[in-house]
């Protein structure tokens, strides 16, 4: 006689219930750690925003110095306040960028869109990176664009956005290097800009080119690490362009330099 | 071309930064941490630019102008200073009567020609 291996109902029920305490506990950890996640985040803006506070202070206090407005200072001396000044301000950046990223983060931050011409922005940013970039004795070049249609966008963002790219390049690029940006329409009916950032820098390797959009996370992430900064550049990148709708990819091989790209839509539908 | 400045802002390491650099540009310098200093002085004195911090410990900046408004004692200008670039900020400010929003922190050089702007 043989038995039919019918299951057995209770025995079912059981494993059931087992099932469903355990969804319950991977829920419930999944909460926690959204939860901390979350608390973490706040704790950066909170940090983040009290230390702009006193940064301000200290910065303001040296350009008073600096200017001469208690008293001239001898050339030493105003040499070491400029650099108070310039370590203040590059340390206000960089709060700055994690308060950005935190609002980003937080799903904060909404488009201002305006019409505007991106060539103008671009050469503007360039502007603002020429004395950097004349330290290290590299060219930043604009290469075409001038025939492009004006941008439906928001212009702050996407300052932003070139300003990181181009701020990298200039970071991660040996002296006398290149930088360039290139521009142009994608898509059946050109409905959307791509824009372009190289270098002849010293390369991303593939397998660290989805890395580098994450947040914190730097290729060289030792504390020996030649380049310092807050790792949410990038990062901060890919929000904002996602914001528009748009992609950011990076092209690169190690020793070969950079080509970092993001497409958007040129016009999009007007709300 | 000597002027009163009124500084509305709860932050003592700011205030104090400012009144050394207003007072070495030759301004009389008044200090209000709260809504509430804000508008009593105000009420009694008079004020050329009032630089306004948005958040004060017992209310937003913005209840000085409507309070001082309503009594008529309103500075020659006022100066909104915020943390935060945001164009609805921004109007907000504008509307309540503000010559200006000042994107905190700004060089000193920048501060001093809005004032003498709105000095002028």
């Amino acid at each position: 006689m043989t038995m039919s291996r019918q299951a057995d109902p209770a025995s079912t029920a059981q494993r059931l219930k087992a099932l469903e305490a355990q969804a319950k506990e991977a829920q419930r950890t999944i909460d926690e750690l959204n939860a901390r996640d979350a608390l973490k985040t706040q704790f950066l803006s909170n940090i983040s925003h009290d230390l702009r506070t006193p940064l301000a202070a200290i910065i303001t206090h040296a350009e008073i110095l600096r200017d001469g407005m208690l008293g001239e200072l001898n050339q030493k001396q105003r040499d070491s306040v400029k650099g108070i000044v310039s370590g203040g301000q590059q340390l206000l950046d960089m709060v700055d960028e994690i308060l950005t990223y935190v609002r980003a983060a937080g799903d904060q931050l909404t488009l201002t869109r305006t019409e505007f011409s991106i060539v103008e922005l671009i050469d503007q940013v360039r502007m603002l990176n020429q004395a950097l970039a004349a330290k290290k004795k590299l060219t930043i070049e604009r290469m075409n664009g001038d025939d492009l249609p004006p941008i439906y966008a928001d212009r702050d963002k996407l300052k932003h956005v070139i300003g990181n790219l181009i701020g990298n390049a200039i970071k991660f690029t040996p002296d006398g290097g290149r930088i360039w940006i290139s521009l142009s329409r994608y898509g059946r009916k050109g409905e959307e800009l791509v824009v372009e950032v190289g270098d002849t820098g010293r390369g991303i390797a593939q397998e660290n080119h989805e890395l580098v959009f994450r947040e914190f996370a730097q290729v060289d992430a030792s504390p020996s690490r030649s380049h310092h900064g807050t790792g949410l550049g990038l990062a901060i990148a890919r929000k904002l362009v996602e914001l528009h709708d748009g992609t950011i990819w990076v092209e690169s091989e190690l020793g070969k330099g950079s080509r970092f790209f993001f497409r958007i839509p040129l016009a999009p539908r007007r709300a | 071309m000597a002027g009163r400045i009124l500084i509305v802002e709860d932050s003592t390491l700011v205030t104090d930064a400012f009144e050394i650099l207003f007072r070495a540009a030759g301004y009389d310098v008044a200090i209000a941490a709260t809504v509430a200093e804000a508008v009593a002085h105000g009420r009694t004195e008079s004020v050329d630019v009032m630089l306004l911090d948005l958040s004060l410990p017992d209310g937003d900046g913005i209840e000085v102008l409507e309070e001082l408004g309503a009594t008529g004692r309103l500075p020659r200008a006022t100066l909104a200073m915020t943390g935060h670039d945001d164009p609805k900020i921004r109007q907000r400010c504008l509307d309540a009567g503000c010559a200006d929003v000042l994107l905190k922190p700004l060089p000193i050089g920048d501060i001093l020609r809005h004032i003498e702007r709105h000095l002028a």
